[in-house]
């Protein structure tokens, strides 16, 4: 881009952007959190972000919930399997997991069957 | 960035996203200027109102301003202590309408929504007025463009606050203290000037001479035309969600403080009034206040300031109302009485659409009274006394209920203050019903009746979409029926051909106006017979006579597709516009029942490159999406429709639903058995076309040989008036899919019977 004045772009700055800058400021006041680009593979974690996305999957045999959870530096996929409800799994929601970080089929970071505490949302209030 | 969107940005700041919600709420200190500038502003006027009424019997009458502003002031106390109670017992927001419904039921809920939202718009008009008014007292050369001011402050406010509230909050403290603080200097130094004998106001007017008696009938209507100084208490309870935690507490505490202030500046006010010997009338040019400020300090800066500070004021009043009303009609519209489209916040979180009607109907009463506040003040107070009493009347029923520790007492202050209010309503409908009461009167069943209806209207829909009869239960779909419309043979018609014969339909054959497309269509694809259908009657006229006549022969699970090839030529609305007739088509077909309108859209760019002789290539993938926004109906029609495409993957996606209403779908789709995987995503900023979109290039559509098809299931009701209260969002949807390449948008209508 070319030198613009600092007003434009505050005016043109993706809001994208600004949204990851405060989920990632956020995401580090939670204890023990790793940010999600730090958490290496085949190594246990413990992760805090916000439930980007949801899949429910029956091909995968019954019950199969994914999320991909964010915190600004990175996403990780929790795949929980055999499950009949969504047990307060929801869109947005603040939640921290933990358990091991493997690889899937995209290359993406999965934890499978991650034990989750659900906490509230990136909020100043 | 396209310059669009930054003007958009510049006007009401950066889209935030959902999750910032908690950043607006408000500290104590932010609080009490947001929710009580409409409480203390009345003081600008409420005096006043009780003048006129007094000053039409003689000078002598106005004495009596003090004893009738006293009883007003404890009316106020008791309607404080009794919201208060409200506010603890209603943590989550306890307006008259919450209290009503919950404790009376339906319709004096009803009754209490509609008069508030008039209270709502009310109080944008009669404050904006007032703060003309205000104005003019400075600058009389005004005087002529009443109107018009009020108008443009009425703009001003709410683009403020299309911006959201905190900021408007901070930009709102500063003038609503000043206010207070000014005041106060004014009432203290006029009380210690009057111990040495007042200073009087020059006034050249006087009142009539027409001396009459101070009747009880005169004090009565002198009591309730200074009732408007109770206008606007109820802001608090009604927002009590906007505050800091803990809520409940820090609400009481501002509702208690505001009150004080209320109370202390009204008397204060009317007791300096009368000291003064302010005289006003209909004429005056001059506020109460105005004239008070010139006998105490002359005419000098502190009267400039105060007026400027008195019409800032109002004008913050107006802002109150603008936090109330989207919140209660967002409220509304959960609980399915108004239109599902309120309930969506803008860009900046707030309910933009709630804050459009209000300022519509805002300036609609500032240019139908003529910008006169006295003609306004007469519809106020109805539904502020209305919306007191069934709130009051509904808290006694609650403690009833609860029987908590102390509830008697409890009950006591609330039946004690229900009571009250409900005399005074009598007094004021009583008082001021021809003087424009009546218009309210007449209002508030009618809205009543409205949000009756839509609400039932919501119910049907529910009850129709959960029945168990029109359920495709047996999971196998039927076969699928296509109809192309072949216009002229391009290549749109190319790709629409190559498109069908990958769905391999059970019965595929095209339709065409006349004869001249015959020997192309012979080249393009031999094997599909071409039907002309016969003239006679219009295009849409004859095409619907055919498709009934093979809609009649399938079975009632079979699916019949138009399907319609397009080559768009321009963006967005100038396509409708360029080709009214198809598209006028395309959504007759949408109303009729058992036919789904497929959409092969091709670009310009992409036609052009396009050779001359249009060969039809069967695309090798075809992602089939279908958005769902619930388990019901509608959305298993939709998906068997889908699973007759022969998709190479088919799933459902939702986008940007309520973050709770997102693990209800969740747990719908495990429970329901659909055997096809479900995504729900956010939309952060809530612009479910774009985040669709994004969406759909994950998939990399070419149109040639990757094609991603997104079904669309719609609601379709008998009555058209009635296609307000669904979203537009498949239409909005629709329009931006098509410009897309390589995506096909199909509609399959679901039809709901009144």
């Amino acid at each position: 881009m070319p030198n613009n004045p600092a007003w434009l772009d505050r005016l043109t700055k993706p809001p994208e952007a600004t949204r990851s800058e405060n989920l990632r400021k956020w995401a580090e006041t939670i204890s023990g959190a790793t940010p999600m680009a730090e958490a290496s593979e085949q190594h246990r974690h413990k992760v805090a972000g916000v439930i980007q996305n949801i899949r429910i999957d029956p091909r995968q045999g019954s019950g199969c919930i994914e999320a991909t959870v964010i915190d600004g530096s990175g996403e990780i996929l929790a795949k929980w399997l055999g499950r009949q409800s969504m047990s307060g799994i929801h869109l947005g929601a603040g939640i921290v997991i933990e358990g091991m970080v493997g690889v899937g089929l995209d290359e993406e970071k999965v934890i499978l069957n991650p034990e989750y505490q659900l906490i509230p949302g990136p909020q100043r209030g | 960035m396209k310059t669009q969107a930054a003007f958009k940005r510049l006007l009401v700041g950066r889209p935030m996203a959902s999750g910032e919600l908690g950043h607006t709420l408000l500290p104590k200190t932010i609080a009490l200027p947001v929710f009580s500038s409409d409480a203390l502003s009345s003081v600008a006027y409420a005096s006043g109102e009780i003048i006129l009424v007094l000053g039409v019997v003689g000078a002598a009458a106005v004495s009596n301003i003090v004893p009738v502003s006293m009883a007003v002031g404890g009316l106020l106390a008791i309607v404080v202590l009794s919201y208060r109670q409200t506010v603890r017992a209603y943590p989550s927001g306890g307006g008259a309408y919450t209290v009503s419904y919950d404790n009376l039921g339906m319709y004096p809920g009803l009754l209490a929504a509609a008069a508030l939202l008039l209270d709502y718009v009310l109080t944008v008009s009669v404050s904006t007025v007032a703060g003309v008014d205000a104005l003019v007292s400075s600058a009389p050369q005004l005087a002529e463009h009443k109107v018009s001011l009020g108008i443009f402050f009425v703009l001003l406010v709410a683009l403020a606050n299309l911006r959201g509230v905190r900021e408007s909050g901070t930009f709102f403290a500063l003038p609503t203290y000043g206010f207070i603080l000014c005041m106060y200097v004014l009432l203290g130094t006029g009380f210690v000037k009057c111990l040495g004998g007042c200073p009087v106001v020059d006034s050249t007017e006087g009142y009539g001479s027409a001396a009459g008696a101070v009747t009880l009938l005169l004090l009565l209507k002198a009591f309730s035309a200074g009732t408007t100084a109770l206008t606007g208490v109820e802001a608090i309870s009604n927002g009590v969600t906007a505050f800091r935690y803990p809520q409940s507490k820090n609400a009481a505490i501002t509702l208690v403080l505001m009150g004080s202030i209320s109370i202390s500046l009204f008397i204060g006010t009317s007791w300096l009034a009368r000291s003064t010997q302010v005289v006003f009338t209909h004429t005056s040019e001059r506020t109460v206040i105005a004239q008070m400020a010139e006998a105490i300090f002359g005419e000098g800066p502190f009267f400039y300031v105060i007026n400027a500070l008195t019409a800032a004021i109002l004008f913050l009043a107006a802002n109150t109302a603008f936090a109330g009303f989207p919140n209660l009609t967002s409220i509304l519209a959960i609980d399915r009485f108004l239109p599902r489209q309120l309930m969506n916040r803008g860009d900046r979180l707030v309910f933009s659409n709630g804050v459009i009607i209000l300022t519509f109907f805002a300036c609609l009463l500032i240019v139908l009274f003529d910008a006169t506040l006295n003609r306004l003040i007469q519809l106020y107070l109805v539904g502020v006394f209305i919306s007191f009493t069934l709130s009051q009347a509904g808290m006694v029923v609650h403690w009833r209920k609860s029987r908590e520790k102390g509830w008697r007492q409890s009950a006591a202050i609330n039946g004690f203050g229900a009571t009250l209010t409900a005399v005074v309503l009598v007094v004021v409908i009583q008082s001021k019903f021809l003087e424009g009461a009546y218009l309210v009167i007449a209002a508030i069943p009618v809205m009543i009746f409205a949000m009756r209806s839509v609400h039932r209207h919501y119910a049907e829909l529910k009850a129709e979409l959960g029945h168990p009869e029109r359920v495709p239960a047996d999971r196998r779909p039927g076969h699928q029926h296509m109809v192309i419309l072949v216009e002229r043979v391009d290549a749109a018609t190319a790709r629409a051909v190559g498109y069908v014969r990958s769905v391999r339909p059970a019965d595929l054959h095209a339709v065409a106006f006349d004869d001249s497309v015959r020997d192309d269509w012979a080249k393009l694809a031999p094997q599909v017979e071409l039907t002309v259908i016969p003239t006679g009657e219009s295009r849409k006229a004859r095409l619907k006579k055919h498709l009934r006549s093979l809609r009649n022969d399938l079975g009632r699970d079979d699916f019949l597709t138009l399907v319609v090839p397009e080559v768009l030529r321009s963006k967005g609305l100038w396509q409708i516009l360029r080709q009214p007739g198809l598209q006028r088509l395309k959504a007759s077909f949408l109303r009729e029942p058992g036919v789904q309108v497929l959409d092969v859209p091709l670009d310009r760019s992409e036609a052009q490159a396009a050779s001359e002789t249009h060969r039809s290539i069967e695309p090798a993938r075809n992602y089939v999406l279908v958005l769902v926004g619930g388990v019901h109906n509608a959305t298993l029609q939709a998906i068997e429709y889908a699973e007759t495409l022969r998709p190479t993957d088919l799933r459902a996606v939702s986008f940007g639903l309520d973050p709770e209403a997102t693990e209800k779908l969740g747990n719908d789709w495990l429970a329901s058995g659909i055997p096809h995987p479900l995504e729900i995503d956010d939309s952060p900023f809530r612009d479910i076309g774009g985040s669709l979109i994004d969406y759909v290039h994950r998939f990399k559509p070419d149109g040639v040989k990757r094609v991603v098809t997104v079904v669309m299931p719609e609601f379709i009701v008998s009555k058209r008036r009635h296609q307000l209260l669904h979203g537009q969002t498949a239409l909005i949807i629709k329009s931006r899919l098509l410009f897309e390449r390589g995506v096909v948008a199909v509609s399959v209508p679901y039809h709901i019977e009144d």
